[in-house]
């Protein structure tokens, strides 16, 4: 199977790679051959380039095109450095290092070869820096002033004009000027590496170079945003934040993506008050220094459709605007004059664990376990009583070290993209398998199709599955379940069947190797049932509701008609959307910008979001929302602060409050012991999985579906497919 | 933590006053200070243009007073007569201004809220 | 010239029976504080009346008694600008008087100052707010 395009390949890009990845170090280990930089001797492994050489003993080479996480390319020639003895200067990051080389960075060849580079690169870049929204933070910049000459030998005499190429639309999100493209190729790397979309090329030679999609097409992948990061020069920057702001400008404040169950992390640049963009932030164990586009470009959402004021209906059932006082006394009398058992609370997809945890605690007091998410999860058996159950449980990291992927119902691509991108990672370098049981769709790498039919979990599960004996034959096998399939009737046959698989790989995979992995599709879902969230509304429908409490819960798995006669619906939340519509009580809360919030990711790892702004109009964090509700309907809750309520999620689940670590949970053997018992009769219908397709992806929730850049990316991706030129998925 | 407390205590009883030597004395130079002060009110409000009368003035020399009535360590009594000498004479060599001086007769301002419900009506805090 | 011992009781004379015998004198010293006599030397539509006497000062020779309907809420904009060169010195010539006065259809009339009145102009915002609330949907 030939995984790269042919020309990355190439024998000696090849060595660089394998020394890069991950999890490859598993030969015995080469003897070490000693170079010195700049005189400072350093014991490499054979392979390392000169440039990785070099930053062993600190020493960093200006780059542009060389990318850690992409191919080399070497085609920039800013890291030309010299060898001793080499009657030339060498491409450090393309070059690996040979026993006893003596390299300088820092001599007068070196420093006149970049020099020289740098001269080249300037004399067809245009000079429009004040106008260019890289810069601030643009490579070319630094490093003309760092590696440049200083002084200009660019006299334009015949007013000739330098190089100007057309810019290309290449979509709502990335911006293109194609003038200031320096050619380093990263985008086109990127593109046909990561995102898997070979859409990106070059297109004639010498200084009619360009860089585009050949014919006008937009670069269409639920990663592009990354191109914006990687470009070194202002070619490619961000639509939305164009002309904002300076970088220097900003606040930036470190915090969790919360749009899908990954938790990246991200930076959060503010002005004013304002969230101005988002960028990511460089964590290994989970989004490495990518970020999905909807984390990305989803924050002009938290612009539109807010609350900011309590509501309340009136006696013509208008949502009128009230004061804090009358909506929380309004919210108070009407928990007070239900039964426990007539009340309940319902979170969903992006509440924090402090809000999750005070909203338990009041309804508790209150005498109510009616407490549950709105994300199905099937309770039979153990439910969701360990919480290997419910966990992805090898990492995401950890599956750079899987040799077989078995996707049970999921679509990682648009569920959690990156997610994805570390099995397509896995896939090009790792010779990672991957087999998909449902829906044909177009993951960005190959895999093997085990059809869509439910019952095929059984066959697999007896071994009688063509498939089975791959997956016995795997050491490192990896089964990723997609949590849409647990809402499905026979979500509990299908979860126990994908346990009881997990449990028999177990004997023959590699010792302490986890198996089962849960993806779920939004980051309140982990923490919710770590701290004893009932999942899924089916069961407290049939109850005799009289006051529902929505924990922003916007999916629409309630209605006031599931409410005896003279409910109450109360919402608390951040935006206008189908909860707060149907609700008699709305409370403005925080979002996750706007709070500092504890997130459990999918794999178990507490994660906390920082107040970048504060919440807008009268919108409160939401722990204190229900913290001053409890003590004005008479059951105080015990704490005051955040680091009252942390102690509070301390006493309840510890790891809640160990921050950026993952917390294992193995007791798989005693979950399958009891899911045994679970009927084991599958539906006929297919399993299927709700975002196919690239329009699908980019809104999902509250947030985002308030977002004007992602409407216009899903007009985007429509007209796209309106185009002659459009081939198949993307 | 017992130890230590009692380490300070010591500490306490060993350090010698440097002004006073007994509360007698003490007593006597606060004494002093208020008259002092008292006496140059007049002078105080003649070459500042203050919207107070001399009354009032006095009304919160002894207010300032009372409000360290409570006081019972020699030193910290030292101290404080010294800061009130120090204050006395910036007013009077007209160191310190009209605005100084006022700071003593702001009105009470409206407290911040302290318990959490006030806190959670009144704004982000 | 002699000096006339009786001239300052010769202009209270003046002035008494020029503003209406003793109640109006009363009354004009208590409504603008200064009784004076002069030449009429016309009226404006909003009824205020304009007054010119060279026994004054140069700067209090010229002045204007706003109409009796306004009381004591007069104000310096309620002259109105046909007569306010000739108020403040600009020019000599009366506003009938005056050449170069330029009449136009465009010219707006002229309203006194109306700050700190219910008509008065109140600046508003016309920048989009940062975040947009969100708009219940109505049931009509």
């Amino acid at each position: 199977m030939l995984r790269l395009p042919f020309s990355r390949g190439l024998p000696c890009v090849r060595v660089v790679w394998s020394a890069a990845v991950r999890g490859t170090a598993s030969n015995p280990a080469p003897e070490k051959i000693e170079v010195f930089v700049d005189d400072k001797s350093v014991l490499v492994d054979p392979g390392t380039t000169v440039l990785q050489a070099a930053a062993m003993v600190g020493v960093e080479i200006p780059r542009f095109c060389y990318h850690e996480r992409l191919s080399v390319a070497g085609n920039c020639r800013m890291c030309l450095v010299e060898v001793e003895k080499s009657p030339k200067p060498v491409a450090a990051c393309a070059m690996p290092v040979m026993k006893g080389w003596r390299i300088k960075t820092n001599s007068e060849m070196t420093r006149r070869a970049r020099e020289g580079v740098m001269e080249f690169l300037l004399v067809n870049h245009p000079l429009d820096c004040p106008i260019c929204d890289q810069g601030g933070e643009c490579d070319l910049q630094d490093q003309s002033m760092a590696f440049g000459s200083d002084r200009s030998r660019f006299t334009d005499i015949h007013h000739s004009g330098k190089r100007a190429v057309e810019d290309k639309d290449i979509g709502p999100l990335v911006k293109t000027i194609m003038t200031r493209c320096i050619h380093c190729t990263r985008c086109i790397r990127f593109a046909s590496e990561v995102a898997g979309v070979d859409d990106l090329g070059t297109t004639g030679r010498g200084s009619d170079m360009q860089v585009g999609t050949y014919i006008e097409k937009m670069f269409l992948s639920e990663l592009s945003g990354n191109i914006i990061d990687l470009c070194p020069v202002g070619a490619l920057t961000s639509k939305p934040y164009s002309f904002t702001a300076r970088p220097w400008e900003t606040r930036k404040t470190e915090s969790i993506d919360v749009l899908d169950a990954v938790g990246s992390n991200i930076i959060v640049s503010t002005r004013t008050g304002e969230v101005l963009r988002i960028l990511p932030r460089l964590n290994e164990d989970i989004n490495e220094e990518w970020l999905a586009d909807k984390a990305r470009f989803a924050y002009d959402g938290l612009k539109r459709q807010r609350l900011m004021t309590p509501m309340m209906r009136n006696k013509d059932g208008e949502l009128v605007v009230v004061d804090w006082e009358d909506a929380l006394i309004a919210t108070a009398s009407a928990l007070s004059h239900a039964q426990p058992d007539e009340i309940a609370g319902i979170a969903g997809g992006l509440v924090d664990a402090e809000a999750l945890v005070a909203l338990k605690d009041l309804l508790n007091r209150l005498g109510s376990e009616n407490l549950v998410t709105e994300t199905i999860f099937p309770m039979e058996g153990s439910g969701t009583d360990f919480r290997t159950n419910y966990l992805a449980n090898s990492t995401i990291a950890g599956i750079e070290e899987a040799d077989l992927v078995l996707l049970v119902g999921t679509n990682p691509r648009f569920e959690a993209p990156l997610y994805n991108s570390r099995i397509r990672k896995s896939y090009l370098h790792n010779e990672q398998n991957v087999a998909l049981l449902g829906p044909k769709i177009n993951l960005t790498y190959d895999y093997e199709h085990l059809g869509d039919s439910a019952s095929d979990l059984k066959k697999l599960v007896d071994g009688s599955h063509p498939f089975s004996a791959k997956l016995k034959a795997a050491k490192r096998p990896l089964i990723v379940l997609g949590s849409q399939q647990l809402a499905r009737s026979d979500g509990a046959a299908i979860l126990s069947h994908v346990q009881q698989l997990a449990k028999k790989l177990s004997s023959s995979a590699e010792p302490d190797w986890k198996i089962l992995n849960v993806l779920h599709s939004n980051a309140s879902q982990v923490a919710a049932l770590d701290l004893g969230y009932k999942a899924g509304t089916a069961e407290i429908r049939q109850k005799p509701l009289k006051v529902v409490y929505l924990l922003g819960a916007d999916e629409g798995t309630i209605s006031p008609n599931d409410l005896a006669s003279g409910g109450v619906v109360i919402y608390q939340g951040h935006h206008g959307d189908v909860g707060a519509s149907m609700a008699d009580i709305v409370l403005p809360g925080a979002a996750y910008t706007e709070k500092q919030g504890t997130y459990v990711n999918t794999e178990g790892r507490a994660q906390q979001t920082l107040v970048a702004v504060t919440p807008p109009g009268l919108a409160r964090e939401d722990w204190k929302i229900i913290r001053a509700l409890s003590e004005l309907a008479g059951y105080k809750l015990p704490y005051d602060t955040l680091f009252e309520i942390r102690d509070r999620l301390d006493d309840i689940a510890p790891h809640l409050t160990r921050h950026g670590e993952v917390e294992e949970a193995s007791f798989l053997d005693q979950s399958v012991e009891l899911s045994k018992n679970i009927a084991s009769s599958f539906d006929s219908s297919p399993i299927d999985v709700k975002q196919k397709h690239l329009e699908d992806f980019f809104m999902t929730d509250a947030i985002s579906r308030a977002s004007p850049t992602m409407a216009k990316c899903v007009q985007a991706v429509l007209k796209q497919k309106q185009s002659k030129y459009y081939e198949g998925e993307v | 933590m017992g130890s230590r407390q009692a380490a300070v205590k010591a500490g306490w009883k060993q350090a010698k006053p440097l002004i006073s030597v007994s509360d007698r004395d003490c007593r006597t130079r606060a004494l002093q200070l208020y008259k002092a002060w008292y006496r140059a009110f007049p002078e105080i409000l003649r070459i500042q243009d203050l919207p107070v009368n001399l009354k009032q003035c006095r009304e919160k020399l002894r207010e300032e007073f009372h409000k360290n009535k409570n006081v019972t360590d020699l030193r910290v009594k030292d101290l404080l007569i010294v800061k009130g000498q120090q204050e006395l004479q910036e007013f009077s060599k007209f160191w310190s201004q009209k605005s100084h001086m006022m700071m003593r007769f702001k009105e009470t301002h409206n407290p911040q809220p302290q318990d959490f419900l006030s806190k959670f009506f009144s704004g982000h805090k | 010239m002699a000096l006339d011992l009786f001239r300052p009781l010769k202009n209270l004379y003046k002035i008494v029976k020029q503003n209406g015998g003793v109640t109006g004198s009363l009354y004009k010293l208590f409504r603008q504080d200064e009784l004076k006599w002069g030449e009429l030397v016309g009226e404006d539509k909003f009824g205020n009346k304009y007054y010119k006497n060279d026994y004054y000062f140069y700067g209090r020779n010229r002045w204007v008694e706003y109409n009796d309907k306004v009381w004591l809420d007069y104000d310096g904009s309620q002259v109105c600008p046909e007569w306010y060169g000739w108020l403040h010195y600009k020019t000599d010539y009366l506003p009938h008087e005056d050449p170069g006065r330029p009449v136009y259809p465009w010219m707006q009339a002229h309203t006194q100052n109306l700050s700190g009145t219910r008509q008065q102009y109140i600046p508003y915002t016309t920048t989009k707010p940062k975040i947009e609330a969100w708009v219940p949907p109505s049931k009509k």
